[in-house]
């Protein structure tokens, strides 16, 4: 299986070779690894992994899988291996809400072309502003969205076709 | 005997009426029934004072907090309104109305919300209830930063150099004097909300209209001011509580300078490496800046040290986030001593501080992106205890963390004979602490705590940008993740073999039954 975590470019690929009793082998990017998987009553599960034992949870939560290990919380997104989303790694042809809020702003039309780095949409969630910039130079092919609009997190905001090939890797949003 | 009987008559009236009692004034206000005006784990926190004293108490939920657990720790609940903290947490009348229908007589408003609107401290007199928290008058000469500083200039506390006038014109010309970056502020701000650094000349337009626009909304007040921007200050903040026959007494100072976002994620208390002096000068401007005032009950005077100085920064009229590190410092209850001065009783000397305590913050954010914020429900969850350790939390297996308001999950506070004893005794409560479900900072605060940089007390508002600018998860933390999802997968595809068979299945946690324990057959 092929993982990554949403705004980080690395991969992950990971295979379980055998599962036997609390006895766990996996392979990680090539390197083999062996441990103790021992489920707890509380439906997690406590790994021994180099030389210390370790509290880990995991759940699927939309697309994505959510891991707690210990203090540490992750958020994994399984690549599917084919189409043109995948090949280029992070970049989407579209514009999606980092997480649910408000759109306060949106600063293009459709038709327009928008360069790298160039603020796009400024998004309200907390009562702290987001502004999404574009990844690369595109053409803004839709704007989804309007302001005063309440969005969930993953939905389309603006739809791009990007102009350049291949396309600058996803820089994800900054906060203004 | 005529006149001993009199006498006799007398004390026995006096008694009868509850009029004698020499030792303690008669508290004027008794307080019977509280209502909190607040979310989260600060209603909590007061309920819990409030039950304590033998209070009743009222708590207030949006549409967003039907069902939160903080609801259940009340006698009484009331909704206030739509989700939106305009219709609700910010609604004055609706709060008012519930305290009225439930037969409050007095209400704590906590932090943030309506906690620093005079109005509404009025407002809450004016209808013949006790407000926890300052006068009207005091909360609007400290609570308005422009305001705060002009008084703070007249007591003779040093300030940050600045100026009032926010126009693009004036801010240009006050560059020119001072140099850039410089700070932009909102007069009616608060938790670094409206509040943006500019550093170019390119910037300042955009970031005078963000600053606005930001105050605006959050504050209902767009008045802007700007300062000097000190290059690596220390936050260090003196508590003070006083009563109604104007006695005033500090509780010491917290260092709160890790912060990011211009907001506080890590507070201690004492400040590390202060000298006695200092300690005492800043405890001396505190006093007088809050008897200038007139103030009355908890409040906080934060200043900024840089070197051998410290400037006044601001005021917070209202019980601060992180005022669990001066309750473990002096064993004392600020809630309560709130509701006790606004009952009219007299404070009490500050007791002897003991040992060191530290507090950090666990917000549902993105540490490796800025901060985003992040949502979710919370599916699993693991709370550290333990000598020494502290969590005041409204997290709850269950809870639904929305966007709404503030992603405060849970302050932590560690305390110890000294500052190392406190800050490992942190560090084993990071480690126990365990959140699925929604995006957290625990791991992030748990490598800031255990850093060398932390250790050796380098603090400096700049802490963050200057130590953990770019931080990443722990590798052995992500390849244990790695293995989670291989668990989940393989659990998933052999539901009945990956369950704990040791166990029968009737006296298995409740979690194993909820369908999220089958990771991949989706919500």
């Amino acid at each position: 299986m092929k993982l990554r975590r949403p705004g980080d470019k690395r991969q992950y690929e990971v295979e379980l070779i055998s599962r036997d009793g609390p006895k766990l082998r996996a392979r990680i990017d090539g390197r083999e690894i062996e441990t103790q998987a021992e489920p707890l009553a509380d439906g997690s599960t406590v790994l021994a992994l180099g030389g210390r034992r370790i509290r880990v949870l995991a759940s699927r939560r939309r697309e994505s899988i959510l891991v707690a290990v210990g203090p540490a919380a992750f958020e994994f997104v399984a690549i599917e291996g084919r189409g043109a989303r995948s090949a280029h790694g992070l970049v989407t042809p579209e514009v999606s809400a980092p997480m649910p809020g408000k759109v306060l702003k949106v600063m293009v039309r459709a038709g327009e072309r928008v360069e790298a780095g160039q603020p796009l949409l400024v998004m309200e969630a907390m009562k702290m502003e987001t502004t999404l910039y574009a990844d690369g130079a595109a053409i803004v092919k839709r704007v989804a969205v309007g302001p005063g609009d309440a969005v969930d997190h993953g939905a389309v905001l603006i739809e791009l076709s990007p102009v350049s090939s291949p396309p600058v890797p996803a820089s994800g949003p900054q906060d203004s | 005997m005529p006149l001993l009987e009199k006498f006799f008559v007398k004390i026995f009236r006096a008694v009868v009426s509850g009029d004698l009692c020499y030792a303690q004034p008669r508290p004027m206000n008794r307080i019977r029934k509280l209502l909190v005006a607040n979310r989260g784990e600060i209603a909590f926190r007061i309920i819990r004072s409030a039950r304590a004293m033998g209070i009743a108490t009222v708590a207030v939920y949006s549409d967003a907090d039907a069902g939160a657990p903080w609801l259940a720790a009340a006698d009484d609940a009331r909704r206030i309104g739509a989700p939106e903290a305009a219709a609700s947490y910010l609604n004055a009348d609706a709060i008012l109305a519930a305290a009225r229908a439930s037969g409050a007589d007095a209400i704590h408003p906590g932090y943030g919300f309506l906690s620093e609107h005079p109005e509404f401290a009025r407002a809450v007199t004016d209808s013949g209830l006790t407000f926890v928290g300052p006068p009207s008058a005091a909360m609007a000469a400290l609570g308005d930063k422009l305001a705060a500083r002009r008084l703070a200039l007249g007591s003779g506390v040093p300030v940050v150099p600045g100026t009032d006038a926010a126009d693009p014109a004036s801010a240009r010309a006050f560059a020119a004097q001072a140099g850039f970056p410089i700070l932009v502020k909102a007069a009616a701000g608060g938790g670094g909300r409206g509040m943006r650094v500019i550093e170019s000349e390119r910037e300042l337009d955009a970031a005078l209209e963000a600053a606005a626009r930001e105050a605006k909304a959050t504050f209902g007040d767009g008045r802007l001011f700007l300062e000097r921007y000190l290059a690596r200050p220390r936050h260090v903040e003196v508590q003070v509580l006083g009563d109604q026959s104007g006695k005033l007494v500090t509780l010491g100072e917290r260092d709160c300078s890790i912060q990011r976002r211009h907001q506080k994620i890590i507070e201690e208390s004492p400040a590390p490496g202060l000298d006695d002096a200092m300690r005492a000068r800043m405890a001396e401007a505190a006093l007088s800046l809050f008897r200038a005032a007139g103030y009355v009950n908890a409040g906080t005077a934060e200043f900024l040290i840089e070197g051998e100085n410290f400037y006044f920064l601001e005021a917070n009229t209202r019980l601060q986030v992180e005022h669990p590190v001066t309750e473990m410092r002096f064993g004392c209850d600020l809630v309560a001593e709130q509701l006790k001065i606004a009952a009219g009783e007299a404070v009490a000397d500050a007791p002897a501080p003991v040992g060191h305590a530290i507090e950090c913050r666990i917000y549902a954010e993105d540490a490796e992106r800025r901060f985003r914020p992040a949502a979710g429900r919370v599916s699993y969850l693991n709370l550290p205890a333990g000598p020494g350790v502290r969590i005041d939390t409204h997290l709850a297996p269950g809870l639904e963390i929305s966007t709404w308001y503030d992603g405060m999950l849970a302050k932590l506070v560690g305390w110890g004979a000294d500052r190392e004893q406190a800050r490992e005794r942190l560090l084993g409560a990071l480690a126990e602490f365990s959140l699925l479900g929604v995006g957290h900072t625990a791991a992030f605060l748990r490598d800031v705590i255990a850093g060398d940089a932390f250790r050796d007390a380098a603090l400096s508002t700049r802490f963050l940008d200057e130590f953990f600018n770019r931080w990443r998860p722990a590798e052995r933390d992500l390849e244990a993740a790695l293995i989670g999802c291989l668990l989940a997968a393989d659990s998933h595809s052999n539901a009945d073999r990956a369950a704990p068979s040791r166990v029968p299945a009737a006296s298995r946690s409740p979690w194993e039954r909820l369908p999220r324990f089958e990771p991949w057959s989706g919500r």
